[in-house]
C-alpha cells in the first residue's frame, strides 16, 4: 500500500500542525531557559525540581516512539504478551525509584553515570560503560528520529525525510535554548497531551469496533495472537523486562533526572511514573489487535499503529494521532540530547581532552554537542536501514549487561571492578551472540544472566572494599556560577 | 490457550482508566507544588 495515498490527512494540514507545536515548543524553551544563566541550571534545571514536573518528565521521557508505535507493532506481532510484555518496561523506572534516593545522597553534586562509573570502577570500566551508554543513546535517537518521519509519512505523506528533519529540529532548537528546564516544563504539557489522546482515540476505538468483533477476528484469523503459551513471547516478556531495567539503570537519561530532583522527590517522582507508565502500551498495542477485524493491510509492521487509528477515527482522529506522538517523540529526544550532551561534555570533553574547562567552556560544548547529536541522528536515520523494533532491541543485548554492575556498585561495597567489566563486556557479547543465533527477544536476557554471574562469581572470589566518599567528592563539574 | 474476551476486556479497560485519571492526577500535584513554590 501507498501511504501517500492512504494518509488521511492532507500534507497542508501536516505541516500546520508540526508548524504550530514546533513554534510553541521553541517559544517555551525560550521562555524557560532565558534565565538559565548557572551551568547547573542549564544542565539539570538548578536541581530543585518538584513532584509534579518530576513525574510527569520521567513519565514522559519513556513514552517514547517506541510506546507508541512499536508496542502495537509488537502487539501485532506476537500478541498480547506484547502489549504486556511492554508493559513490563515500567519495572525499570520503579526499580530505579530507591537508586534516585542512593544516588542523590551518595552524589549530592554529581552529573552524569560516567561519573560514578568512573569513580566507583576506574577508568577501563568507565569506557567500556561510555562505549555502551553511548551506542544505546545514538541507538535510541535514530529509533525516534525514524519513527517521527514513518509517522508523519503514514499520517500526512509528507515524506519521510521531511518529517524527520523537522523533528530533530524542532527539539534541537528547543533543548539549545532552554536546555534541562526546557526539557522539562515541556515535557509536562507533552505528558498531558500523550495521556488524553492516547485516553480519546481507545475509547473511539472500543465504541467503533467493540471488543467482541476484535477477539472474534483475531481469534479467526491469527489465533497466536492471544495465545497465553506462545513461547518466543514468553520469552520477549521475559526479555523486556531486563531490557527495561538495563535501559534505565545506566542511562544518563534517568540519572540525570536524579540529580536535578530537589531531596525526597526522586523516590516518590520515579515510583508515581512507573505506576502511570505501565497501562500505557496495554491500551496502545490494543489497538494493533483491531487490524484481522478491521481486514487491513499492512505494509510495515511499524506503521501498523497510526494505520490502524486513522483508519478507525478519520481525520480527527489522525490529528490527534499526529499531535500525541509528536509529544512522545518530543518528549524522549529532548531529554537524550540533554542527558546524552552532557555526558559528552563531562566525560570525554572535558575528562579527556579539557580538564580545566571552566563553566562558560562546559555549556558552550553542551550547546555544541546538542546540534551535533541533531545531525548524526539525521545522517543515521536518512537511509531508512531497519525497523524501530530492530533497532531497539539490538541496544538489549548491551544495556543488559550494565545492570549488575550499576546495582551492585551503588549497594554493594565489596563489588570487584574488574568482575563488573567482565559483566559488561561478556554480557554485551554473550547478548549479541544470542541475538543473532536465536532473537532479538532473547538478547537483554542473556546479556543480563552473562553479566550477573559475572559480577557474583567475581566479587564472591574477590571482594574489593570501597569508600563511599569518594563518591560524593568527585564533583569537579560543580561550578556554582559562570563568570 | 486462548485469552478470553472478558480478560483481555477487562485488562484494557483497566489501563484506560488508570492512564486517563493521570493526566488529572499530574495537575493536581502541580497545583501543589505550585502553591508550596516546589515547581522547580
Amino acid at each position: 500500500m501507498n501511504s501517500v495515498n492512504s494518509a488521511i490527512l492532507d500534507a497542508s494540514t501536516g505541516w500546520a500542525i508540526l508548524g504550530g507545536f514546533s513554534l510553541l515548543w521553541v517559544a517555551l524553551g525560550w521562555y524557560w531557559g532565558r534565565h538559565a544563566q548557572q551551568l547547573d541550571d542549564y544542565v539539570l534545571a538548578g536541581r530543585r525540581v518538584g513532584l509534579a514536573l518530576g513525574t510527569a518528565t520521567a513519565m514522559a521521557t519513556w513514552v517514547t516512539s517506541n510506546t507508541t508505535m512499536a508496542a502495537p507493532q509488537l502487539a501485532f506481532q506476537i500478541g498480547v504478551w506484547g502489549m504486556l510484555g511492554y508493559s513490563l518496561g515500567s519495572i525499570g523506572l520503579l526499580m530505579f525509584a530507591p537508586l534516585a534516593t542512593r544516588i542523590r545522597s551518595l552524589m549530592p553534586n554529581g552529573y552524569t553515570s560516567g561519573d560514578f562509573v568512573r569513580t566507583r570502577y576506574g577508568h577501563t570500566a568507565w569506557r567500556v560503560f561510555l562505549a555502551i551508554s553511548l551506542f544505546y543513546s545514538l541507538g535510541w535517537l535514530v529509533s525516534m528520529g525514524m519513527a517521527g518521519g514513518i509517522l508523519i509519512h503514514a499520517l500526512t505523506g509528507i515524506p519521510y525525510h521531511y518529517g524527520m528533519t523537522v523533528i530533530l529540529a524542532i527539539c534541537v532548537g528547543y533543548t539549545l535554548l532552554g536546555g534541562f528546564r526546557a526539557v522539562i516544563g515541556t515535557d509536562f504539557i507533552q505528558a498531558l497531551l500523550i495521556l488524553t489522546g492516547l485516553v480519546v482515540i481507545a475509547f473511539l476505538a472500543i465504541r467503533q469496533v467493540g471488543f467482541e468483533s476484535i477477539h472474534s477476528a483475531v481469534l479467526a484469523e491469527r489465533p497466536e495472537l492471544l495465545d497465553l503459551l506462545m513461547p518466543a513471547a514468553i520469552m520477549f516478556l521475559f526479555n523486556n523486562l531486563l531490557f527495561g531495567i538495563g535501559e534505565v539503570f545506566h542511562s544518563n537519561v534517568w540519572w540525570s533526572r536524579a540529580f536535578s530532583f530537589r531531596e525526597g522527590v526522586g523516590f516518590k517522582a520515579y515510583t508515581l511514573a512507573g505506576l502511570l507508565w505501565a497501562p500505557i502500551p496495554i491500551v496502545a498495542g490494543f489497538v494493533a489487535l483491531a487490524v484481522p477485524s478491521l481486514h487491513l493491510n499492512v505494509p510495515a509492521a511499524d506503521m501498523v499503529g497510526p494505520m490502524v487509528a486513522a483508519n478507525l477515527l478519520g481525520v480527527t482522529g489522525a490529528v490527534l494521532v499526529l499531535v500525541m506522538v509528536f509529544a512522545a517523540l518530543s518528549s524522549s529526544l529532548d531529554s537524550l540530547l540533554a542527558a546524552t550532551s552532557i555526558l559528552i561534555v563531562e566525560d570525554i570533553y572535558r575528562r579527556h581532552f579539557k580538564p580545566h574547562a571552566s563553566a562558560e567552556d562546559m555549556r558552550r560544548a553542551a550547546a555544541r554537542i546538542i546540534v551535533g547529536l541533531g545531525v548524526l541522528t539525521w545522517l543515521l536515520c536518512a537511509p531508512r536501514l531497519t525497523t524501530l523494533a530492530e533497532l531497539l532491541y539490538f541496544t538489549g543485548a548491551f544495556v543488559a549487561s550494565t545492570i549488575w554492575p550499576i546495582a551492585a556498585g551503588l549497594f554493594w561495597q565489596r563489588t570487584n571492578s574488574n568482575a563488573a567489566i567482565a559483566g559488561m563486556v561478556l554480557g554485551s557479547a554473550a547478548g549479541l551472540y544470542s541475538y543473532f543465533a536465536i532473537g532479538f527477544y532473547v538478547a537483554a536476557l542473556t546479556g543480563a544472566a552473562v553479566s550477573m554471574l559475572c559480577v557474583l562469581l567475581g566479587t564472591w572470589l574477590a571482594p574489593r572494599e570501597f569508600d563511599w566518599a569518594q563518591l560524593r567528592e568527585d564533583h569537579p563539574l560543580h561550578v556554582k556560577e559562570l563568570p | 490457550m486462548t485469552m478470553p474476551t472478558g480478560i483481555l476486556a477487562a485488562l484494557v479497560l483497566a489501563a484506560l482508566a488508570i492512564t486517563a485519571a493521570a493526566p488529572l492526577l499530574l495537575l493536581a500535584l502541580l497545583i501543589r507544588d505550585w502553591k508550596r513554590k516546589q515547581l522547580w
